[in-house]
């Protein structure tokens, strides 16, 4: 529109001759009588008055806060269980494996920590794990990747992006997944047990699928080699991250769930937002109608404690939820939203005494008009 | 000689005809370097050379802050190790920019070169050897002999050495230098008179060898020191024999002159002033807002810069995921790199697409004032026209408006409207000129029309022969003048040099009484088709200090007859005792007066012979005096025999107004703007204007130089006193005539602020109080000094209006030059920033299309500033979060499209089309005008507070989100996209409540910016870009996910509901509180404005002029012979010479 606008004042000052039906004459320097050279143009100015303005804030108040009430009820509903197995503490079942400040600690830790579920959970049950202090959102660690060769690009599986240093190489070879996100992929593995009342430990079927984002798992991450089943082949002439344990093609015994698509990994690559945060780690799926999900009662996690966070104060936690069609437990939007309900309803009491006092004047001087 | 010339300041050497002198000393420049001495006569307005067009035209941009502060972002975001954003997102707004800036000055200065080239190739005759050739103005060159043709505009200032007409008179107009349309004298000296004269002229002048010693050029426009070294003789040369370059030679066939100053060493182009660049008031304060957002960028990139290396050195101690990440193991310098990375990262919150949409703006604006219809003048077929497309919003915010006169106010045009005779009224003035019937006048052949009176009774009585009076006061209007007679096409053609004297000898052809020609002994005049011959005795001249001239002719029967015009208070104190219609003639005067008539009484004396041979004698005497006090002595005389008059009448002159003058003077004064009058014309003329466009009310106290000086030179340090002293003045002026007072000063009187500086605030204080300021007889550098004045001790804006060459130094260098497209030269329009064809079309551009571009603007850069900073300052919280690493929170495609896609538009359309009012109600409410004065909408609170809030946004647009996201599952995109959302509907809900004005294009604008965030979103997170490039678009999947998430959804609504809250409030609060100002408004000024054209003026106030342009005399050179027939030409010039030294302005009192 611009465009079109400085064409026209172009001619206008150019004097060009315009053949028009009139035939080729100079055209008068007059100016078109137009509604938008003119500034005329038709425009609807609200005529704003306290009776128009006021009204608002009540509105915006109640609806507001309703919808604060609903996320606050929502989110309380929602049941969520949280450990915190960090072994800071030395009464913790954690602390011995938390001594090891190591990624490759030859023997794996493991640590058994029993709880107790207050309440059965009927839906399906999502079990996160959680990080602290850990900068994820760092913006030297974010940008250490390569997407391309994550996405499955043979010359960057070989070559790989100058952004992963200092992970790109190791020992003259590439490292696939390069960078220091995937260097430091959370390698705990939890397995989470029922104690039945009369006495027998039911282990509960963690399923590992389902949990990476549609988009990631079929489109932005791809094993090289396209349709190769031969993973192995594929990641010929790279090493594995210094800090694995197992090349990337031996994450997983399923094929669909091996080397770059594999969903943990996936999961670990999508950074976090801010230092304190949550990973999906496994679904609890719904088996029957019948039956909660997770009964209440007596559990014992096992973790096979590999990941060091002491060393810079974090924290690891392992998280136990339901969900709603709001995601999990919630409750600061809900709050965030009864807040400003209330001040918004608050500022259209104010203004509605400052109206009145002002009010009065207002109308005197329409009747000294 | 050198050295005598050396102690009196003569040291510009000219030798006549000596190329060879002269052209080694030329005046040369390379780069910076210059030398030489004389100046070619080439005009150079224009800066570029297809050379130094780069360099210089970089130079010049990149003196703008910001722009160099761009090419700085441009060349971090290149280095790899600090780069939070791509190095593509500024450098294609800059490029931009740079070249959109840099063909605009192109395009300027090629049409400044075309003029320059017009200008430099006019033809003028040069003497080659003996004979005179063609040769173009630039080849011109200092002692050069120059022949000027009639009516040919003078190349360079010139040495007057003789001309076709007698005593090589020669006749020029300078309307071009001092505004004055009316014919000034030139005389050559009459050394050279006699001797080139005499020979056959070419050999003559080319054997001329004198050499002239004159002052280095200066801009003193009405001096000039000099001597004429020649034939072993010292002639003095003084302001009489100069012909100054721009003027142009008029009823003389041909002039022959010695070119002195050439090229930039002429007076006129001394006077011009430098070209500035202008920058609007806004852009000013803008700037320093925009240097204080630098400054906390910078100081936020250092305390972020800090953290991160505290953060950093954490790091390195404990071991973890970052550790090996730290560059090169070293936190200081990972603090040194985050520093640059943050400056990088926070530089959108002053992005370069400002400056980009700025300009558009400023563009648009100025479109609006060339379409405007209602200031096209169908006459001439001109719209209003900005030359100047970046100072729209200054026309909002003006304070002082200094106006020319001729031209401006006036149309230069005098008409005679009225006259008394014999206590007999004729003509009605009521009626405008425009609509007066003409009279038949076909019975007068030599009628040429332009009569704008009618009163077929005064034509009955005199074609009836019935008044004795009447006779001899139209015989009087055709004699006692100095206007000169040109026969063209069977009729004289009058050429005088006032305008006045034109009309009153006009008005007295048209009745039948025509002045036919004169010689220096008689003037021949047809009375009533008879045609006499007067024999011219005497003319008696008019000074400034007489305010009359009278003639003394004897008549065809033998009797002597003195006929005397002049200032009324003059001439009726000198009539014979009871004079009979005194009474009737002063009542008419003060009727004349109240209807802003110029007024000049008429008399006649019958001399008795033997009183005027005594007379005649003493007069030959005193005239051959050479002592100084010759003047006075013939003062004396002239009193002697202009006594005992006979009042005839009185004659009523109108000073044609530009049309609707005093109804815009009124509105503009109502808006708060002071008008100034700053004209090169005499006093009187000065005042009588003022009053008459309502500048001056009838009881408006003149306040002149003696009065002022003592105000402002009272107790002399004690400025506290002079104030006591001053208000002393007003209180009583107040009861009197209720603090009505302008100031009269003149340009000699200005002349003195240049010694006392310290007066300059004192009567600036003075002038505030003031109604307005008259200055008269300025030369265009005073004009330009009094618009320094204003701008040095106001924070006033000022806007110079004029229309000829004389103003284009005060059109520099006001804030806002505006010219008036004239009959005059375009010199005033080529140098203005506006330019209009009618004075009146101010009104609307100052009270319209200021008034809106003020707001438009003011508003455009208050949300802009708002917008961007929300925007970027985000990271400094979210820096705290993530290590102070520079992580940025939005996608770099967000980040480059926010400011251009998603929220520009709306904004650049209210900034278009945004009205508080509408046009009818800006100009029926001037009052409205003072919010721009005030800076009511762009005072650096108002931006301070939009930078405040701006803040306040940035940490509820962080903040929010943070808490909803702190401690789930929600991962970095999510909250990127989240942000995203919340800051384009923050920036859309803002852009809203600013829109008053609703076009079809605003709420198009509004869906558009809306729908195009989430279709580029989308784009940008598409697979298929993905796969073109998985590096750049790594964001794929995320705006799908989200924008299908209702706990996005709920936040980014949220966090753009809390953001505005507060500007919902504050407008809210403004609705409240305004419903009540803007009824006090309408109500106040209801009433239409009324004009005080119809006031009576009080008796006292009577004015009435004798408006003879040039002081000096000017009967003087066309009966030279007569009146000073006994002295010897050459002493009268050395001794008016000399004289002329002595006492250089006092002509022009």
């Amino acid at each position: 529109m611009i465009g079109a606008m400085m064409a026209s004042s172009y001619n206008e000052d150019g004097h060009i001759t315009v053949s028009g039906p009139g035939g080729g004459t100079l055209r008068s320097k007059k100016p078109e009588n137009t509604a938008f050279k003119q500034q005329r143009l038709p425009a609807w100015q609200p005529i704003l008055t306290a009776g128009t303005v006021l009204p608002a804030f009540f509105i915006i108040g109640l609806i507001f806060i309703p919808i604060g009430i609903g996320l606050y009820v929502t989110s309380n509903n929602i049941k969520e269980f949280e450990i915190d197995y960090t072994g800071e503490d030395v009464s913790s079942p954690c602390f011995n494996c938390s001594q090891s400040f190591s990624w490759n600690s030859t023997r794996p830790c493991t640590c058994v920590i029993p709880f107790y579920l207050e309440q059965p959970y009927e839906s399906s049950v999502f079990m996160y794990y959680g990080l602290s202090n850990f900068y994820q959102n760092h913006r030297r660690y974010v940008k250490s990747r390569d997407d391309s060769q994550l996405n499955g690009d043979m010359e960057s599986l070989l070559k790989p992006s100058k952004e992963c240093e200092p992970y790109a190489m190791n020992e003259n070879k590439p490292i696939a997944p390069c960078g220091a996100i995937a260097n430091s992929m959370f390698n705990d593995t939890f397995e989470l047990f029922y104690n039945d009342p009369n006495g027998t430990k039911v282990q509960i079927p963690l399923s590992n699928t389902g949990i990476a984002w549609w988009t990631d798992k079929h489109v932005k991450f791809r094993n090289p080699g396209l349709n190769n089943p031969n993973l192995t082949a594929a990641f010929q002439g790279t090493t594995k991250p210094v800090n694995w344990r197992r090349p990337v093609y031996e994450l997983d015994s399923a094929p669909d769930n091996n080397g770059f698509i594999n969903e943990d990994f996936i999961v670990w690559m999508r950074t976090a937002a801010l230092p304190t945060f949550r990973k999906l780690y496994r679904i609890i799926n719904k088996t029957s109608n019948m039956v909660p999900t997770l009964p209440r009662g007596n559990y014992t996690l096992e973790v096979v404690y590999n990941y060091p966070v002491r060393s810079f104060d974090g924290r690891k936690r392992m998280i136990l939820s339901t969900i709603s069609w709001m995601g999990g437990k919630n409750p600061f939007l809900g709050i965030a939203y009864i807040t400003v309900g209330s001040v918004c309803f608050f500022l259209g009491v104010v203004l509605l005494i400052i109206h009145h006092k002002c009010g009065n004047r207002s109308n005197s001087a329409d009747i000294s008009n | 000689m050198a050295k005598e010339s050396v102690e009196s300041g003569l040291t510009w050497e000219v030798r006549a005809n000596s190329c060879h002198y002269h052209k080694p000393k030329q005046k040369k420049s390379f780069l910076c370097f210059r030398w030489g001495r004389y100046a070619d006569n080439l005009l150079r307005s224009y800066k570029y050379s297809p050379l130094t067009f780069l360099p210089l035209t970089l130079f010049e941009q990149f003196q703008r802050v910001a722009n160099l502060y761009f090419l700085l972002m441009m060349v971090m975001q290149c280095v790899p190790a600090i780069s939070s954003i791509p190095w593509y997102i500024t450098i294609i707004p800059l490029i931009t920019v740079l070249s959109v800036r840099g063909l605009k000055d192109l395009a300027n200065d090629m049409a400044r070169r075309r003029s320059d080239a017009q200008i430099n190739s006019r033809p003028c005759d040069v003497l080659v050897s003996q004979s005179f050739s063609t040769a173009q103005w630039k080849d011109l060159f200092v002692g050069d002999v120059l022949r000027i043709h009639k009516d040919q505009v003078i190349p360079a200032d010139l040495l007057l050495l003789c001309s076709s007409e007698p005593h090589s008179l020669c006749y020029v107009e300078t309307a071009d230098i001092d505004g004055e349309t009316n014919l000034k004298y030139r005389q050559a000296l009459s050394a050279t008179h006699n001797e080139l004269t005499s020979h056959p002229s070419e050999e003559a002048l080319a054997a001329f060898d004198g050499v002239v010693l004159c002052e280095e050029p200066n801009n003193r426009l009405y001096t000039f020191r000099g001597q004429l070294h020649w034939r072993g003789e010292c002639l003095l040369l003084d302001n009489q024999h100069i012909l100054l370059r721009g003027t142009v030679l008029r009823n003389t066939q041909f002039a022959y002159g010695l070119a002195i100053y050439t090229g930039t060493d002429t007076k006129i182009l001394r006077n011009c002033g430098k070209i500035r660049v202008k920058t609007t008031r806004t852009e000013k304060v803008f700037n320093k807002v925009v240097m204080g957002i630098i400054l906390s960028v910078l100081l936020a990139a250092l305390l972020l810069a800090i953290g991160s290396g505290v953060f950093s050195s954490w790091v390195m101690s404990h071991t973890g995921v970052l550790t090996p990440l730290v560059v090169g193991g070293n936190p200081i310098y990972t603090g040194f790199l985050i520093f640059w990375s943050y400056i990088i990262l926070l530089s959108p919150a002053m992005p370069i697409a400002l400056y980009i949409t700025f300009e558009v703006i400023h563009t648009v604006h100025s479109k609006f004032i060339g379409w405007d219809l209602e200031m096209y003048w169908p006459q001439a077929d001109k719209p209003a026209q900005a030359r100047n497309t970046s100072l729209s919003e200054e026309l909002g915010q003006v304070g002082y408006l200094l106006s020319d006169k001729t031209g401006t106010l006036t149309q230069n045009r005098l008409l005679y409207r009225q006259c008394c005779i014999a206590g007999e009224i004729y003509g009605d003035a009521s009626v405008r000129a425009e609509d007066v019937e003409p009279m038949d006048l076909s019975w007068n052949p030599f009628s040429r029309g332009g009569l704008f009176m009618s009163a077929p009774r005064l034509v009955e009585t005199l074609r009836g022969q019935k008044c004795p009076l009447s006779i001899q006061f139209f015989s009087a209007l055709s004699l006692c003048h100095t206007v000169m007679a040109e026969w063209k096409e069977e009729a004289p053609v009058y050429q005088a040099a006032s305008p006045d004297e034109e009309a009153l000898v006009g008005a007295a052809r048209e009745l039948g009484w025509v002045f036919l020609s004169r010689t220096r002994d008689f003037i021949v005049v047809s009375e009533l088709g008879v045609t006499r011959q007067y024999q011219l005795l005497a003319l008696l001249d008019f000074t400034s200090q007489r305010r009359r001239m009278s003639v003394l002719v004897r008549e065809p029967e033998g009797g002597l007859k003195l006929y005397c015009k002049g200032a009324d208070i003059v001439i009726l104190e000198r009539l014979q005792k009871d004079c009979p219609y005194q009474e009737r003639v002063e009542k008419a005067l003060e009727l004349f007066a109240q209807a802003c008539l110029r007024t000049l009484c008429v008399a006649v004396r019958s001399v008795p012979e033997a009183s005027w041979e005594q007379w005649s004698k003493t007069l030959a005497q005193s005239a051959a005096m050479e002592t100084c006090d010759r003047e006075a002595v013939l003062e004396k005389l002239y009193d002697q025999m202009e006594r005992d008059l006979q009042l005839l009448g009185v004659t009523a002159i109108e000073d044609r107004l530009q049309e609707g003058v005093p109804e815009t003077i009124a509105l503009l004064q109502q808006a708060g703007i002071k008008v100034w009058v700053l004209t090169g014309d005499k006093k009187e003329t000065a005042v009588n204007i003022g009053y008459s466009c309502k500048l001056l009310d009838p009881d408006t106290r003149l306040l002149e130089w003696q009065e002022l000086r003592q105000i402002l030179q009272s107790p002399d340090p004690g400025v506290s006193f002079s104030k006591a002293r001053q208000t002393d003045l007003w209180v009583v002026d107040k009861e009197r005539a209720g603090a009505k007072t302008a100031v009269v000063l003149s340009g000699l009187e200005l002349a003195e602020f240049d010694q006392r500086p310290e007066w300059g605030s004192t009567f600036m204080r003075l002038a505030e109080q003031c109604q307005s300021v008259l200055c008269c007889r300025v030369t265009p550098g005073q004009k330009a000094d009094i618009v320094t004045l204003v701008r040095k001790h106001t924070t006033s804006v000022t806007l110079s209006i004029g229309d000829g060459a004389n103003d284009v130094n005060m059109i520099k260098t006001a804030h806002v030059g505006v010219g008036i497209a004239g009959v005059e030269g375009g010199q005033a329009v080529q140098n203005a920033d506006f330019a209009l064809s009618q004075f009146r079309f101010l009104q609307r551009l100052l009270l319209v299309h200021g008034r809106w571009s003020y707001r438009r603007i003011s508003l455009f850069l208050r949300y802009f500033l708002f917008k961007t900073c929300s925007f970027a300052l985000v990271h400094i919280w979210f820096g705290c979060f993530n290590g102070f690493s520079a992580q940025s929170l939005y996608e770099p495609w967000f980040i480059a499209l926010y400011t251009v896609f998603y929220t520009a538009t709306p904004i650049m359309l209210v900034a278009f089309f945004e009205q508080d009012v509408s046009a009818e109600s800006s100009l029926k409410w001037p009052e409205l005008y003072k919010c721009g004065q005030r800076q009511e909408l762009s005072s650096p609170l108002m931006l301070a507070l939009s930078l405040l809030y701006a803040v306040y946004t940035s940490l509820v647009l962080f903040f929010i989100p943070f808490g909803v996201f702190y401690n789930t599952a929600f991962d970095y995109q999510t909250m990127a996209v989240t942000v995203a959302m919340a800051a384009t509907f923050t920036a859309i809900i803002e852009v809203v409540l600013v829109t008053k004005y609703w076009t079809k294009f605003n709420v198009a604008a509004v869906c558009v910016s809306f729908v195009l965030f989430f279709i580029c979103t989308r784009i940008t997170h598409s697979t298929r870009l993905f796969q073109r490039s998985p590096r750049d678009y790594v964001f794929i999947g995320a705006s799908d996910k989200a924008f299908v998430n209702p706990v996005v959804w709920l936040t980014a609504l949220l966090t753009a509901w809390t953001a505005v809250l507060p500007s919902l409030t504050a407008y809210a609060l403004n609705v409240i509180l305004t419903v009540r100002d803007k009824q006090k408004v309408h109500s106040a000024s209801n009433q239409p404005m009324e004009l005080r054209s119809q006031m009576r003026r009080g008796t006292s106030l009577r004015r009435s002029s004798y408006a003879l342009s040039q002081g000096a005399r000017p009967g003087r050179h066309i009966i030279s012979a007569t009146s000073f027939r006994s002295t010897v030409p050459t002493v009268d010039e050395k001794v008016t010479a000399s004289n002329n030294l002595t006492r250089p302005l006092s002509a022009f009192k």
